[in-house]
């Protein structure tokens, strides 16, 4: 009963982990994706490319931010 | 000592059931609701609104007259209020305020004190029985 208890206490922490780390593999790509419908909305309006670009790149920042978030509370936590 | 003994494998086993339990709903509900944060801000659709949204920001702006220089500087204002999103994630998650830091130092000293007292209370103890 123990045994089965910890087996599958340890295929349940497995597949959170797996489902985290896909999640943040996915992450960049969907950021790229992200962007670009954003910069073409805006060229759409008239705005240069250089121009949407940066503005485009917050999403980037808002990537690195909550990423730096999510690594600093883990640090805390241990 | 063997009631005992039989109570403390009984309280492990709970609470390896209970933490078992807990891991199997964290496991599912977790990478749902951070997938769910994820794709209402980093998705193409998001993108797209949010592009719409600057876009038509700037046009007015334009159309308004507004020399391109500023019109850009302004629709990056405008944007830079969600990357605000960032910032507060990081002062709910890992932001700790002084406040919280003294009542931090207030807590373990207060603890260290208590160990301190209850280490004193069972040396008096084990000397009255000697």
């Amino acid at each position: 009963m123990r045994l089965r208890s910890i087996i599958s206490l340890v295929l349940h922490a497995t597949r959170l982990l797996l489902s985290l780390l896909a999640l943040w593999l996915s992450l960049g790509w969907k950021v790229r994706r992200a962007r670009k419908a954003f910069e073409k909305e805006l060229a759409k309006m008239g705005m240069t490319k250089k121009d949407a670009k940066k503005l485009s790149a917050w999403y980037s920042k808002l990537k690195n931010d909550i990423m730096q978030t999510v690594k600093s509370s883990l640090f805390a936590w241990r | 000592m063997a009631e005992e003994k039989e109570r403390k494998k009984k309280e492990e086993k709970e609470d390896v059931e209970e933490l078992r339990e807990v891991l199997s709903v964290v496991s599912k509900e977790v990478p749902a609701l951070i997938k769910g944060i994820i794709a209402s801000v980093f998705s193409e659709e998001a993108g797209r609104d949010m592009g719409r949204a600057a876009a038509a920001f700037y046009k007015e702006l334009k159309e308004a007259g507004m020399p391109d220089d500023v019109a850009v500087k302004m629709t990056e204002g405008y944007i830079s209020s969600f990357t605000s999103l960032g910032e507060v994630m990081k002062r709910a998650v890992g932001g700790k305020g002084e406040e919280s830091k003294e009542l931090e130092k207030e807590i373990s000293k207060r603890i260290k004190e208590k160990l301190a007292e209850k280490g004193l209370a069972e040396k008096e103890e084990e000397e009255d029985e000697d």
